[in-house]
């Protein structure tokens, strides 16, 4: 016990004790006062209570096109909602018939928005049509919990054209949910691919608050204090697009009847003029509700809609990739404009006899890439060698990704020593498998877009220029514009090598005896190469690559038609007429029928022991 | 074995800790559902894990130790209260988070701890008496140090309690009637000069009174009016210096029907939240005011409306039954105990458990002033319910030395 100080420490235990007493008596007192005698009071301000939130979507940003045309556009679309905790599942089949679907698809969405909140609104259809909307309406007062919102929808005034460019909105994943935290809500829509993905950040907007009262079932009452607690949602920015949509349609309508895809660019800065591939989809169906069906089946489709063959592809060039063999072996000093070596139709190289189309006879390095004679370059490659050649490929952007503003791309491949000891084991692979990636085929893989952005260099005198879709990011709010600055690459090469291969992709379409003659541009000279890429599973992929005018290129394409054939007869029109239409802005010549039987066959492989990668 | 257990191990202050952190838990689950699906429940359970292990700890370390290391926890916490004071990182206006480790803690809350400790150190010695004038300034001197450490980053809630826990302790050292009254009469002027002019004149009257009839010495008696005096008008001048918000928090108290959408809000939602609850509760998760989130983070200071709401009349009663008896049974730990230090600080320990749970209690119902205090182990956050878990380990360090000399 306490001695000091005389304290009797049980009568201050005991003013203590009767502190503590009447200190909790009057907080069970307040306790009681609040909860039983006020409980009708309180009872009913929590029912009436009443603030709720009502969060209002931002109107995603449009996106125009070079010309200032609007491509993709926002209209308004209806979608029903509920608020699991005020809904009545007894309601389920009448609300069910109202709406036309199964119960079980509002059950579901039902259940799985409750996991997170039973008492904010889960959207559980979609964009439904104006007699739905006025049924609904009429029904209202039937169903607590049930209400619908006006959200915004894709609409696409061109249609289907440039659907894997633009891209397409899809309902957040869960998955998404946990990692984005607290910006977007369950039900969202979010940039799922192409443009729509990658600038989703400046698309979206920010949300507005609303806060409103309503009463306990749920049915709203009037704006609180007049909206002024209100927070207005902000509008998206908008996109200024560098594709020319006018070009965009002419060109898918040239593709249709294939599978393959087209890349035009502007060799000056890198912008995407065209972007085609094909088979394609139509974004619209994605805009309201997309149901699993349809779903499944872009999905499933054999012929892979959904894939942007522009930009995930990967096969190999073919004689479309000698300008770089020609280009390494120049630069390096390998060879020089005098060098000659004379085709007699075909190369030994041990016991493997590599055939050539032609027999091209004596040849320099322009007229070998003017004839596409394969000879030339089979020999040539053995002096570059692989190290040269991935080197040189690196420096014209393949074998890596592009950096392009749409979301997803193949980096392709361009094979290294490494690569073919991982393949065949050290030391399992000779000089023999280098041959072929002398004119373009073996093991090297490339996208569409990879090839635009190669022949580009040779149109803007060797700039690697970065590809892009859209120009700049329009801020509505305050009407400041911000252009994309865009890094460029020197690709460094002698100014007479440069000179050397632009005279001879020139001569493939200018000159007789070239294999690009059917994309000739009347009044306007133009260059390219044909390719024609040969595949082990079923007929050759058709390539053209070129740009227009010669002189002060202002575009250039690269074209690829799967299983379509030769690449003179089949790519190359399309890419002189794309050309063309861009430069003139109308079509100057007939549509030409490709008459096989002319046109040379520019490179055929007859004996390979190699599988191209496709 | 067992009989040992049973003479000296407090599963008295056991049962009601685990009680009281299990209710947390359910409610800042249920306040935390809808908003971050409940991660604030899972940090917080692993600091209840945390907290009972460091509480079972204490509650073994020899009590001579303990009565010894006071003074240097003391200071360690006096210098943790510098430190932060000047580079400590903001957070809600208030400079008490310390990003320590990318660990958040707020060193106040052991602060309150270390200074009780150190108080019933200083006042246990045997030269010490309370009643010799220069030992009651020093006494005075440890509370005052870190408690203005305390106000100026400014914590005001933290700042009431070490003033209020400061009343009990005095008291139970042996302070004559007329000191308490004079450390009491303050905090009435002061009070009173937050209400306006005429609360303070009547304040200033009852003080002086209050003074009179427990008057000493003439002398004494002028030196605690002036000091009343100083303070209630050194009040009216803070309220000045205020930062908005508690400026804003402190009306709203005094009239929070005035603008319930705006400072006096929580308070009047947390009173619909608890009314309408009713006898039994709406039930787990099934609060409309807590699952709307009507009270902005609800699982800090504004836990007890979840019980209130969730779990009723019946709810809230058992946890403010559980709080009485952790009081009462601190009380009776106080004096059945032979050591003068651990029956002192049994006391502080019950003195600041007592201001939280009747001010954060009183401010959900409507009774007090809306001061950031967080309820002792039901509220959201860890190192509250680490310094709320070793003032339980003391506790049950105290009791099982209560024969110790």
């Amino acid at each position: 016990m306490i001695t000091d100080d005389k304290i009797d420490v049980s009568s201050r235990r005991r003013i203590l004790t009767i502190v503590i007493i009447v200190v909790f008596a009057i907080l069970f007192l307040r306790l009681y006062h609040l909860q039983l005698l006020s409980y009708s009071e309180f009872g009913k301000k929590s029912e009436e209570n009443s603030v709720r939130v009502v969060i209002k979507e931002p109107v995603r940003g449009y996106m125009f096109d070079r010309n200032d045309r609007l491509v993709v556009d926002v209209g308004p679309a209806y979608t029903v909602t509920v608020t699991p905790a005020s809904f009545d599942t007894n309601n389920l089949v009448f609300l069910s018939s109202l709406m036309q679907v199964d119960p079980a698809v509002i059950k579901e969405r039902i259940n799985r928005g409750r996991t997170y909140s039973r008492f904010s609104p889960v959207r559980i259809l979609r964009d439904i049509d104006f007699k739905t909307l006025s049924k609904l309406e009429e029904n209202l007062y039937l169903l607590p919990g049930v209400n619908y919102e006006v959200e915004s929808k894709r609409l696409y005034p061109f249609g289907k054209c440039a659907s894997h460019l633009l891209g397409y909105c899809k309902e957040i994943t869960d998955e998404q949910l946990k990692r984005t935290g607290t910006v977007y809500q369950q039900g969202d829509l979010v940039g799922s691919s192409g443009l729509e993905a990658s600038y989703e950040t400046f698309l979206r907007g920010e949300k507005g608050y609303e806060f409103i009262s309503v009463n306990s079932k749920g049915q709203l009452l009037g704006s609180l204090e007049e909206g002024r607690r209100d927070i207005p949602s902000k509008e998206g920015f908008d996109l200024i697009l560098s594709i020319d949509f006018g070009l965009q349609a002419f060109a898918e309508s040239l593709m249709t009847k294939y599978r393959g895809a087209l890349v035009a660019i502007d060799p000056n800065d890198g912008g995407i003029l065209a972007m085609v591939s094909k088979p394609d989809f139509d974004p619209a169906i994605f805009s309201g509700v997309t149901s699993s069906k349809v779903w499944t089946k872009l999905n499933t489709d054999p012929d892979k809609p959904l894939f942007n063959r522009a930009t995930m592809t990967r096969y190999p060039p073919g004689s479309t990739f000698k300008m770089l063999i020609a280009a390494a072996a120049l630069e390096e000093g390998i060879i020089n404009e005098r060098y000659r070596i004379t085709c007699r139709g075909s190369f030994r190289f041990g016991n493997r006899i590599f055939k050539d189309v032609h027999v091209h006879g004596s040849v320099n390095v322009v007229q070998a890439i003017q004839k596409s004679c394969d000879v030339f370059f089979y020999q040539l490659i053995l002096k570059v060698g692989l190290d040269k050649l991935n080197e040189y490929g690196r420096r014209f952007g393949f074998s890596k990704s592009t950096g392009i503003d749409i979301g997803e791309e193949t980096s392709g491949l361009i094979p290294s020593a490494e690569y073919y000891d991982r393949v065949y084991g050290k030391d399992k692979w000779t000089q023999g498998n280098l041959v072929s990636l002398g004119i373009g085929q073996g093991e090297i893989g490339v996208s569409p877009l990879q090839m635009a952005r190669y022949v580009a260099v040779f149109a803007n005198n060797g700039t690697l220029i970065q590809p892009h879709a859209v120009n700049s990011i329009r801020n509505k709010r305050t009407n400041r514009i911000d252009i994309i600055d865009h890094k460029e690459i020197p690709v460094w090469l002698n100014y007479d090598v440069m000179r050397m291969i632009r005279e001879g992709i020139r001569r493939v379409v200018e000159e007789p005896g070239g294999t690009g003659s059917l994309a000739r541009i009347s009044g306007i000279v133009s260059a390219g190469k044909t390719g024609t890429a040969q595949n082990p599973h079923g007929a050759d992929h058709a390539w053209y690559v070129g740009f227009a005018p010669f002189d002060q290129p202002r575009i250039a394409i690269a074209v690829m038609l799967e299983n379509a054939g030769y690449g003179g007869t089949k790519a190359a029109p399309i890419a002189g007429m794309v050309m063309e239409k861009y430069l003139f802005g109308e079509l100057r010549r007939k549509v030409i029928k490709p008459v096989s039987a002319v046109i040379p066959r520019d490179t055929i492989l007859l004996k390979t022991t190699e599988k191209g990668e496709h | 074995m067992f009989s040992y257990f049973k003479e000296y191990f407090d599963f008295r202050v056991l049962f009601i800790c685990l009680a009281l952190v299990i209710v947390g838990l359910i409610c800042i689950y249920s306040a935390t559902f809808d908003i971050n699906n409940a991660a604030n429940f899972h940090r917080q359970a692993l600091w209840a894990g945390i907290g009972f292990i460091i509480m079972i700890v204490i509650s073994f370390v020899p009590l001579r130790t303990l009565q010894r290391l006071s003074i240097t926890f003391y200071f360690i916490a006096i210098a943790t209260l510098v430190i932060i004071l000047v580079v400590g990182s903001t957070v809600k206006g208030s400079k008490s988070w310390f990003g320590l480790i990318g660990l958040g803690g707020q060193p106040s809350e052991f602060a309150k701890i270390t200074t009780v400790l150190a108080f019933a150190s200083y006042i246990s010695k045997t030269d010490v008496s309370i009643s010799k004038i220069k030992h009651l300034f020093i006494s005075l001197g440890i509370f005052a140090v870190p408690m203005f450490l305390i106000l100026a980053q400014p914590d005001l809630g933290t700042t009431i309690v070490f003033f209020v826990v400061l009343l009990p302790l005095l008291y139970w050292a042996g302070a004559s009637n007329f000191i308490l009254v004079s450390i009491l009469v303050p905090i009435l002027t002061a009070f009173g000069a937050l209400l306006g002019t005429t609360y303070f004149i009547i304040a200033v009257a009852i003080g002086a009174v209050l003074l009179y009839i427990f008057r000493e010495n003439k002398f004494t008696v002028a030196v605690a009016f002036g000091i009343m005096l100083a303070i209630g008008l050194s009040v009216q001048v803070m309220y000045e210096s205020m930062h908005v918000y508690q400026q804003k928090r402190i009306s709203a108290f005094l009239n929070p029907e005035a603008d319930p959408l705006g400072a006096g809000y929580n308070v009047v939602q947390s009173k619909i939240a608890i009314g309408s609850g009713g006898f039994f509760g709406k039930g787990f998760l099934k609060g409309t005011q807590t699952q709307l989130n009507y009270i902005p983070e609800q699982w800090t200071d504004f836990i007890f409306c979840v019980t209130g709401e969730e779990f009723g009349t019946l709810g809230a009663s058992i946890v403010l039954g559980l709080f009485a008896a952790l009081l009462l049974h601190a009380l009776r730990v106080a004096s059945i105990s032979r050591n003068r230090f651990s029956s002192l600080a049994a006391i502080g320990i019950m003195g600041i458990f007592g201001t939280h749970i009747v001010i954060n209690t009183g401010m959900s119902m409507g009774l007090m002033p809306v001061v950031g205090l967080p309820l002792p182990f039901l509220s959201y956050g860890g190192s509250s319910l680490v310094a709320n878990m070793i003032m339980a380990g003391l506790l049950m360090n105290f009791y099982a030395n209560r024969k110790e000399y």
